[in-house]
């Protein structure tokens, strides 16, 4: 099976520093354990990220050499659509970029692909050329889909944590640097919306009196226990947090 | 000079106070010259006071139109509320559609936010714009949550998302609704971004801050944030916008008549839904934790109870520190700050350290035998009793149930 991890160019969120997006290498520790041949996929000038991608357990990733901040998905949909990869990862959101986690999905609609979303586990199905993919879902479900390849997948941060960097690793690895196919159309590439400084914006608060109703029903000095366990009992209901 | 003379002993003369024995006078009877009502701190204080709430609570914003109100008037304002008319858009302007998930066919917290905004979005300036909500059928309570039409709209586990998306799109063109908004979580975030996907429509992710003039999203690691008009298409971070609080609206039941063709030659050969279960699942994920603090001795009965309940066992750090539960079920600063969407306290006294990990929790409940802990402040329902009674008898009612049901 050949496998493609895409690389985003990733910022450190704290030290705004180049660094490999953390979903990206859980990605990586993903299609490491499916086995068969993986390589990463990056479209932009030569990064940081890409030798610590190398570090946690790819050995061979292709550049496409796209100029600093142009739009990558032409260029990821063409390499892609000559390598044929079956499977293609990449992170559910980037980090510290535009962060939209739109690209996979624009991505699967130029190459016609099914897209899964939120992976945290992928395995081989039990008929050929079929992959099984663990999504996470709220409040801890979880929904098994089988699908046949090609496919991407996007991943949650509840898959399995990346593997640990290894500085040989790192070293040994091989970036291979591809021209872009068409060099005018990067020009002009406009952003639809405008820019300004971040402004911290405080969430609104939480309460439960918001929803709960009467705040006046809510302190009971000793009732006897019985009563005390119905009390709970009927809150739970009533809030719709479980139904006994 | 145009004021007039005061004459101070026929002042005092008026105040004089009928009496048998010597004269008094009733100094606070002003005759007063000025036209400016004379305040009356008190009664102002005594009609600030919001009602139905065990402690006093004071609603000082109000203060300035209590001066003008009759103060006698102030304690029968709640019965006087009379239920509000059902608003009704009967020929709307444009359509704003909010996708609604309704876990359990209840709306949440969230889902009552986006509401919120699709409703602001709708009266935003000449306003007449109707809202539908796109919400499995048979949701009471979407009209109260601000919608005016409900178009049914199944979150079928089993549905895949490519087909909810076509369905989606197909609902988007026939009815043309100027916004379609989103909550930024699981899989409505996932049909945000198919449909800007396939149609191409201007979509800004992960709002921060809206109104109806501007949206606004962070980006490059929250050193800047790009801001512009509300597009089409929208999804809300969660807790940006207020839920609706005004008068309920219609709900009408609306159809779309196009149905859209399944989408053909999917590559999805099945697909099967596990249920989370609380017993296993990590702090950070589940919707309801049961936690004990030092004022639970019977442990065995604690993790049974959890596990009846079918919440997820928590606990605070002297338990933890004791070794009576694992380190990794400690709830608090230096443990697991939840999500979750409700805590059941049971003899933890709540600890600055330990609330800082309830903070996001919507519902708590607390069990403790100090009426003054901090823990019976924070809850919605507090039960001042011995834990070590309510544990077994909270075993025994739901035993009774299972077995009723
Ligand atoms: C740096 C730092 C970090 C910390 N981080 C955390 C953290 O992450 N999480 C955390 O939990 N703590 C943390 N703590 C500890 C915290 O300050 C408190 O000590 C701890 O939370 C208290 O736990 P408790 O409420 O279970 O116990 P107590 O303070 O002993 O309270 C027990 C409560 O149970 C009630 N009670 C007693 N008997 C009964 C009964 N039979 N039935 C019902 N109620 C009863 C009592 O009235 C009392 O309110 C931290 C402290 C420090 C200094």
């Amino acid at each position: 099976m050949k496998t493609t991890v895409l690389l985003s160019a990733a910022r450190h969120p704290v030290s705004g520093r180049e660094a490999l997006a953390r979903l990206e290498a859980q990605a990586i520790a993903l299609a490491t354990r499916l086995g068969g041949d993986i390589r990463g996929l990056h479209a932009g000038p030569e990064s940081d990220a890409l030798r610590e991608a190398l570090g946690v357990g790819l050995s061979k990733i292709d550049r496409i050499d796209a100029p600093n901040g142009s739009d990558p998905m032409e260029d990821l949909a063409s390499h892609l659509r000559a390598a044929g990869p079956d499977l293609i990862l990449a992170g559910r959101r980037g980090q510290g970029g535009l962060d939209s986690g739109l690209l996979p999905y624009r991505l699967a609609e130029r190459l016609g692909l099914t897209l899964v979303a939120d992976a945290i586990a992928i395995e081989a199905g039990s008929e050929a050329g079929t992959v099984r993919i663990d999504q996470a879902l709220k409040k801890g479900d979880r929904r098994r889909v089988t699908v046949r390849l090609p496919v991407i997948v996007t991943v949650h941060p509840l898959a399995p944590p990346p593997a640990a960097f290894a500085y040989g690793a790192a070293r040994r690895g091989m970036i291979s640097t591809h021209p872009v196919n068409d060099p005018i159309r990067q020009e002009g590439q406009g952003s639809e919306w405008e820019e300004r400084p971040y402004r911290n914006r405080p969430k609104l608060m939480r309460t439960a009196s918001a929803s709960s109703g009467d705040a006046a029903e809510k302190l009971f000095v000793d009732p006897d226990p019985k009563e005390a366990a119905r009390l709970i009992l009927d809150y739970l209901e009533r809030n719709g947090i479980r139904q006994f | 000079m145009s004021r007039t003379r005061r004459d101070p002993r026929n002042e005092r003369e008026a105040k004089s106070v009928a009496s048998n024995t010597r004269r008094r006078f009733d100094l606070g009877l002003v005759a007063s010259t000025s036209r400016r009502p004379r305040r009356d701190p008190r009664a102002e204080f005594a009609s600030a006071e919001v009602e139905g709430r065990s402690r006093r609570r004071f609603d000082r914003t109000q203060t300035t139109a209590a001066i003008a109100r009759p103060i006698a008037e102030a304690p029968h304002r709640r019965q006087e509320e009379v239920k509000p008319a059902t608003r009704i858009v009967e020929t709307p302007a444009f359509l704003v559609f909010a996708v609604l998930e309704a876990p359990k066919n209840r709306l949440s917290r969230f889902d009552r936010q986006v509401l919120g905004a699709a409703r602001m979005l709708a009266d935003a300036k000449d306003g007449g714009g109707a809202v539908v909500a796109l919400a499995p059928a048979g949701l009471e309570e979407v009209g109260a949550a601000g919608a005016d039409r409900i178009l049914p709209f199944a979150d079928d586990l089993a549905l895949d998302d490519a087909s909810r998306a076509a369905q989606l799109r197909a609902a988007m063109e026939s009815l043309e609704p100027r916004h379609v908004l989103f909550a930024e979580d699981g899989r409505s975030a996932d049909l945000a971004r198919r449909l800007a996907a396939s149609t191409g429509e201007s979509f800004l992710a992960d709002v921060v801050y809206l109104t109806a003039k501007q949206a606004a999203r962070r980006k490059i690691g929250m050193t800047a944030e790009e801001f512009g008009a509300p597009p089409r298409l929208v999804s809300i971070g969660e807790d940006r916008v207020a839920a609706y609080a005004g008068a309920p609206c219609e709900a009408r039941p609306i159809e779309d008549e196009t149905h859209a063709s399944p989408a053909a030659g999917s590559a999805i050969v099945s697909v099967e839904t596990i249920p989370g279960d609380p017993a296993s699942l990590s702090l950070s994920e589940t919707d309801f934790v049961v936690s004990a603090g030092n004022g639970v001795s019977d442990f065995e009965a604690f993790k049974a109870l959890a596990a009846e309940l079918s919440g997820t066992p928590g606990a605070s750090r002297v338990v933890c520190d004791a070794g009576l539960m694992p380190r990794g079920a400690q709830v608090g600063a230096s443990g697991t700050v939840l999500a979750a969407d409700c805590y059941l306290a049971l003899g933890i006294a709540g600890a600055p350290q330990h609330l800082q990990g309830v903070a996001a929790c919507e519902h708590v409940i607390a069990v403790n035998t100090d009426l003054h802990a901090a823990m019976v402040e924070r809850a919605g329902l507090a039960i001042i009793q011995d834990a070590q009674r309510v544990m077994p008898a909270l075993r025994e009612l739901l035993e009774e149930r299972r077995n009723a049901s």
